[in-house]
């Protein structure tokens, strides 16, 4: 039985929502935690506003910001990588953790670890979920894409997740859909040129909530068969910890010197 | 799996290709293949000071991103600006047009203690 740390943000009823720039302050802050010698830790939080989170190299061209604005959606650049992606329909996962020796650290081999986890899970939410393996197209929108990272329910993707490695240890943080909002990301996000833009349809095909698979979609109870899934599936107990400290000035020097384009 | 004889490795899956007292610097074949395909690559400045085993640079795949560390202690002289607008090159040839940056080395003999071919294979292999 291993110790993890546990940070629920989603509050006890779940109606709890963290802004863009401290939940990607508290997730650098966690992955520095487990730098700095502390035990793993799993966080659960939601957005609020709702946010589109862009990734670690992503362009800001990408970025329809009057868009944005009118919907009144925060824009928030994460440590890890990948696309463009919108919060607020969501949960929100994140796990740090020191990377396993040998091949049990690969990139594929933690994605499995915490793929399992997460399956495990949804499967307590009734939700049939599996690793997706093939690459999606490559394009602004996260969830118009799949990687190996991602889980899927049929051919459709159901949680969309990216990683960051520093100093010997890994953060994995990833987006489960629950419901949909009036808008979504072809809406926030903008066509590269030469490229075609994924339309609102293509995005919806592509994409699975857990409103639509007919499974429970109060935050609370999400949260609670996530944990469940963790402890079971990697034999974990939690010890329950505050959200790390909100280093907003960290967060927003990523925000101005990371970007590219 | 390619391990080419003639370049040095470090633990952390670069390979070193010495020149007098230049190290020319790329990841392996191995750690390409585990990375996936490489969207975009954070180059070191030219004129930076690096330490052996310090993290210098970040490479973006599309399932994560990772540090580059460089194997040895110097400055960086040259960069692989090729790789801003091809960064599959680090995939298609990492022993060749996906090398990454080259260090003037403080110390050659840093070399040494870097891995042979056959150390780095094992290392691999090993799991």
């Amino acid at each position: 039985m291993t110790r993890w740390r546990l940070v629920d943000d989603i509050g006890p009823v779940g109606d709890a929502g963290l802004a863009a720039a401290a939940n990607m302050a508290a997730d650098a802050a966690l992955l520095d935690t487990v730098v700095g010698g502390a035990s793993p830790a799993l966080r659960l939080y939601r957005w609020t506003p709702p946010a589109l989170s862009l990734g670690r190299f992503q362009p800001d061209d990408d970025v329809d910001v009057d868009a944005c604005e009118r919907f009144g959606v925060d824009v928030v650049r994460r440590p890890t990588g990948g696309q463009g992606l919108l919060h607020g329909p969501d949960l929100t996962y994140a796990v740090a953790m020191p990377l396993p020796a040998g091949n049990a650290g690969s990139v594929d081999a933690v994605y499995e670890l915490l793929a399992g986890a997460l399956i495990s899970g949804l499967a307590r939410l009734g939700v049939d979920a599996a690793i997706a393996r093939h690459d999606g197209p490559s394009g602004p929108v996260c969830f118009a894409g799949q990687q190996g990272a991602d889980l899927r329910v049929g051919e459709r993707k159901v949680c969309g997740s990216a990683q960051v490695r520093r100093d010997g240890a890994v953060l994995q943080h990833g987006s489960i859909l629950l419901v949909r909002l009036p808008f979504d990301e072809t809406d926030l996000l903008r066509p590269r040129p030469g490229s075609y833009p994924v339309t609102r349809a293509q995005l919806r095909d592509a994409t699975v909530t857990l409103e639509e698979l007919g499974a429970p979609t109060d935050p609370r109870v999400v949260a609670d068969a996530l944990v469940e899934g963790f402890a079971a599936t990697l034999d974990l107990t939690f010890d329950l910890t505050v959200t790390p400290t909100l280093d907003l000035q960290s967060s927003q020097r990523v925000a101005s010197s990371d970007r590219r384009g | 799996m390619e391990f080419p004889e003639q370049l040095r490795y470090s633990e952390e899956h670069e390979w070193v290709a010495v020149d007098g007292a230049r190290a020319r610097i790329g990841i392996t074949d191995f750690a390409q293949d585990s990375l996936g395909d490489v969207v975009y690559v954070e180059l070191p400045g030219v004129g930076a000071n690096v330490m052996a085993h310090a993290g210098c640079a970040e490479i973006e795949s599309t399932k994560s991103v990772s540090e580059i560390f460089s194997p040895v202690t110097g400055t960086v002289v040259e960069v692989n600006s090729a790789l801003d607008d091809a960064p599959e090159q680090v995939n298609a040839d990492p022993y060749g047009a996906g090398w990454i940056f080259v260090i003037e080395m403080a110390d050659p003999s840093e070399v040494d203690a870097l891995l042979d071919a056959a150390a780095y294979r094992a290392l691999v292999e090993a799991g």
